[in-house]
């Protein structure tokens, strides 16, 4: 679904969420006269379902596309070797090959990209504007962090993630 | 003196009394429990439910002190806090003690399984260790011997390198190089300066291996941390060139500048990852 120039994806588990009470509801109201008197309230509720997670989507999407220039100008390009507790802060690009991708179906995927020099975890909290599976060539663009904020090894918090090569 | 081996560490002893006492104090809060009310005995449900708080902070200590955290061992004191505060009858709250026991055990086995050692004063960036060690004291006696300016400069431009700041790098490099009297500039630290220089320039550019770059010649051979293979390509030799010009200055710094070894020691794991690279 697209709002304005944001390409907006909604989670399979958001889905899931409303299909199952949508479910809920009709059998519910066709089987108590009280659920049926409170429909107009209900109805709504259920779309919210729907309605909140698109918002959460759209506002992140927009807030990555408006961010993504910036880090284009900024970020270096290194080797994953490179990247280290020193550099927590710092806007980096890297490329390399997707070994793993974990939590897509979350809209927060997190992938494994190594280049010859190592790999490291790239973590998005939104969905990406591609499609991104394992053995895809990646240039990545996004911020040094911690795993766990204060602690734990380095990973990139990542802005935008892109293929550059067909595999 | 023979020195005091790994497992004989008072750090590792502890460790070991603590791993211990996470399936001792967990299970013992609730077998206490269990005997008091085999014997008819009415005990505030919180007194031994004070064995599994316990557990979960040793817990939590063994995970906090790994350089990989466990985030779930981490969280466990809150957990406790959480169930053995809120009132509870005697019997239930002894069958969640036994499961929260038995939680706790497997976070344990987890954490000694997944999570690997825990770390050691050189992990935790408190003094040198493994093969950066063996490299600082194998080119000890040709570094001692320099300015120690100079071998503060390399500490600067090693600590700016690994920072990212690749801008600040160069211009310190370039500083040495420029001060530097033609002689020295035959030297191995010069010519680590000037690879570390030329990268960081391309680095800060974001710019690609250009066609000609700078490498050691095979007189340094020696000084090198990592030995080139004579089969790599271009791009291999290109990268090893800067791994082994990093770790020149920080050797350099390391053994000439001892003011700087604080900060060289907070970038020791940046130095490690150098080394290690093949």
């Amino acid at each position: 679904m697209k709002i304005g120039n944001v390409e907006v994806k909604v989670s399979i588990v958001a889905v899931a969420v409303f299909v199952f009470f949508t479910i809920l509801l009709l059998f519910a109201s066709m089987s108590s006269p009280e659920v049926r008197s409170q429909l107009i309230w209900l109805v709504p509720g259920l779309f919210m379902l729907l309605v909140i997670p698109i918002a959460l989507n759209y506002m992140s999407r927009r807030q990555y596309a408006d961010m993504e220039p910036v880090y284009e100008a900024e970020a270096k390009t290194v080797r994953i070797r490179l990247i280290n507790e020193s550099m927590v802060g710092k806007p980096v690009r890297v490329e390399g090959i997707v070994e793993r991708v974990h939590f897509q179906f979350l809209n927060r995927p997190q992938y494994l990209v190594a280049d010859r020099s190592g790999e490291i975890s790239v973590k998005m909290f939104t969905s990406p504007n591609e499609d991104v599976k394992v053995n895809d060539v990646v240039e990545v663009f996004g911020q040094v962090i911690r795993r766990y904020i204060f602690t734990g090894d380095p990973v990139i918090n990542c802005v935008s993630i892109r293929k550059i090569k067909k595999t | 003196m023979a020195e005091i081996s790994e497992k004989d560490h008072p750090q590792n002893s502890l460790n070991s009394v603590l791993e211990i006492s996470v399936p001792l104090f967990s299970f013992g809060g609730a077998f206490i429990a269990i005997l008091f009310q085999m014997q008819g005995i009415s005990i505030d449900f919180h007194i031994p439910a004070l064995g599994c708080v316990l557990a979960s902070c040793f817990l939590a200590y063994l995970a906090w002190i790994r350089p990989k955290k466990d985030i779930v061992a981490l969280t466990t004191p809150i957990y406790s806090f959480i169930f053995f505060t809120v009132p509870v009858d005697v019997s239930e709250g002894i069958l969640l003690q036994i499961l929260y026991a038995v939680s706790l055990t497997i976070l344990l086995i987890r954490l000694k399984y997944r999570f690997g050692k825990p770390g050691t004063a050189v992990t935790l960036g408190k003094e040198l260790g493994g093969t950066l060690k063996i490299y600082i004291d194998r080119t000890r006696n040709a570094f001692t011997d320099i300015n120690p300016k100079t071998a503060h400069s390399a500490a600067v431009v090693f600590v700016r390198f690994a920072e990212g700041n690749y801008g600040e790098a160069e211009q310190g490099a370039k500083a040495v190089l420029t001060q530097e009297d033609a002689s020295d500039q035959q030297n191995t630290l010069m010519r680590a300066m000037s690879i570390i220089r030329e990268h960081a320039m391309l680095l800060n550019m974001s710019l690609p291996r250009p066609v000609t770059y700078q490498t050691f010649p095979k007189k340094d051979l020696g000084l090198l941390a990592i030995s080139p293979d004579p089969a790599q390509d271009a791009d291999a030799e290109f990268y090893l060139s800067l791994d082994n010009a990093l770790l020149i200055l920080f050797s350099a710094a390391w053994n000439a500048s001892e003011r700087d070894r604080q900060h060289l020691l907070a970038c020791q794991v940046f130095a490690q990852k150098l080394i290690s690279s093949k």
